[in-house]
């Protein structure tokens, strides 16, 4: 794993030779050894295509690539920073979230209307992630931020998890995400609990919970 | 009875086993197994207690969650400090309590002068009863103890709580120079004396000692 945390807000990344890192743009705050950091146009990796794929998703954070031979230490806006580990699986994350992560990774975006219909758009718009989210694919780490502490809270079949939308940072696994709705007269007239709007999430895999319902 | 725990020191993690807690309205992050949500009218206990809130100006909207399964609760990425309660009352501010026990009783007290210079008001929360307690603070809160020979004396902002047998009352260092504005900008104090824990906060909000 090429990230290593030196606290909760910075982390250090060993870049090797011929092994990229890709990162949010301006996020370095230091530097060792020969290390060259090139702004990605393509906002990513996969080309032309994945490039006007990512942009009319709205999922298009300014990339760079960061090669050579050194360390790097990455943090941007005093965020919690939570490395994650991948082995194969996918992880599901807002692009404006994620820090850095290994070149390896297959990177893409994912229509959240996909799963759940009409229902799936809303949540979106709920949780105030769009209608799209990235997904990364494969072997390796990803550093993703959030506001305040991340707890990971484990998914399993009989356990599903049901996560406030504005506290939900990432998920990874083979997990079905949709929204569910507490929605009675009460809330319709203001006197709700002040949780009307839920994820819920079935299968099996993590969830990542920030300790604040502020975004990013 | 509900098991508070704490999952770094941002997160409180809630294990319920059919019984209920008291939380701040919208705290929840996460839960599994099942959970229902329900706003209480007024912050609870009854009317009177919603017209006393009323009056004080010590709003709380607080809800009752009850059920099966762990239920996570931050706020806005504050430290959380657990407070156990064997009988004794708890004095907090209305927005620095987070979650207790559905079986502590919450009330109101009257704080004097000392409310006036957090911008809390006059009136401060109490909590009393046996059971758990969660309060929120901008950063990790230190415990101070007040004793007889010891009294202790704190910001009006960084104050978030106490508890035990402590009378409080509000100092004032307030001189000619404050008013030339060359005030210290500690102008304000409280002061307590007795027996009993002080909770303090690592941050002063903003008040009107702060500013003179």
């Amino acid at each position: 794993m090429p990230f290593r945390e030196i606290n909760s807000k910075m982390i250090e990344a060993t870049v090797q030779p011929g092994a990229k890192i890709f990162s949010q743009r301006g996020a370095m705050l230091a530097y060792q050894g020969d290390v060259s950091f090139t702004p990605n146009i393509q906002g990513g990796q996969g080309g032309f295509a994945s490039m006007i794929g990512r942009r009319v998703a709205g999922e298009a954070t300014p990339l760079m690539t960061v090669e050579g031979s050194g360390t790097v230490l990455f943090g941007h806006g005093g965020h919690h920073i939570q490395v994650i580990g991948l082995s194969g699986d996918t992880l599901y994350v807002e692009a404006d979230r994620l820090l850095a992560f290994d070149g390896t990774l297959q990177q893409g975006t994912m229509f959240l209307g996909s799963q759940g219909g009409v229902m799936g758009m809303v949540r979106g718009q709920v949780s105030g992630q769009g209608l799209f989210t990235t997904t990364l694919k494969g072997h390796g780490a990803v550093a993703v931020m959030a506001h305040g502490g991340v707890i990971e809270v484990p998914i399993t079949p009989q356990r599903p998890v049901h996560v406030d939308p504005q506290a939900y940072v990432a998920h990874h696994g083979d997990v079905r995400n949709k929204l569910s709705t507490a929605l009675g007269w009460r809330d319709m007239v203001g006197r709700g609990s002040g949780e009307a709007f839920q994820l819920e999430l079935s299968g099996t895999g993590a969830v990542y919970v920030q300790a604040s319902e502020e975004k990013l | 009875m509900a098991t508070f725990r704490l999952q770094g020191s941002r997160v409180l993690a809630v294990d319920m086993t059919g019984d209920a807690v008291k939380a701040k309205n919208g705290s929840m992050v996460a839960y599994d197994g099942q959970m229902a949500f329900k706003k209480m009218t007024g912050g609870g206990e009854g009317i009177r207690g919603m017209v006393t809130r009323r009056v004080t100006g010590e709003q709380m909207t607080v809800m009752e969650v009850k059920g099966h399964g762990t239920c996570w609760f931050a706020d806005r990425a504050t430290e959380i400090n657990l407070v156990r309660l064997t009988g004794e009352k708890l004095y907090v501010e209305a927005s620095n309590l987070l979650c207790t026990d559905a079986g502590l009783r919450t009330g109101t007290s009257f704080t004097g002068m000392r409310g006036a210079t957090q911008g809390n008001g006059l009136f401060t929360t109490t909590v009393e009863g046996t059971g758990q307690a969660a309060i929120v603070s901008d950063g990790p809160a230190v415990v101070l103890r007040v004793s007889q020979q010891y009294p202790l004396t704190v910001d009006p902002g960084a104050y978030i709580a106490h508890q035990g047998n402590v009378r409080q009352s509000f100092q004032s260092g307030v001189t000619f120079r404050t008013f030339l504005g060359e005030g210290g900008g500690e102008a304000f104090q409280i002061r307590f004396e007795g027996e009993g824990l002080v909770y303090v906060q690592p941050s002063e909000r903003a008040t009107i000692a702060g500013d003179v």
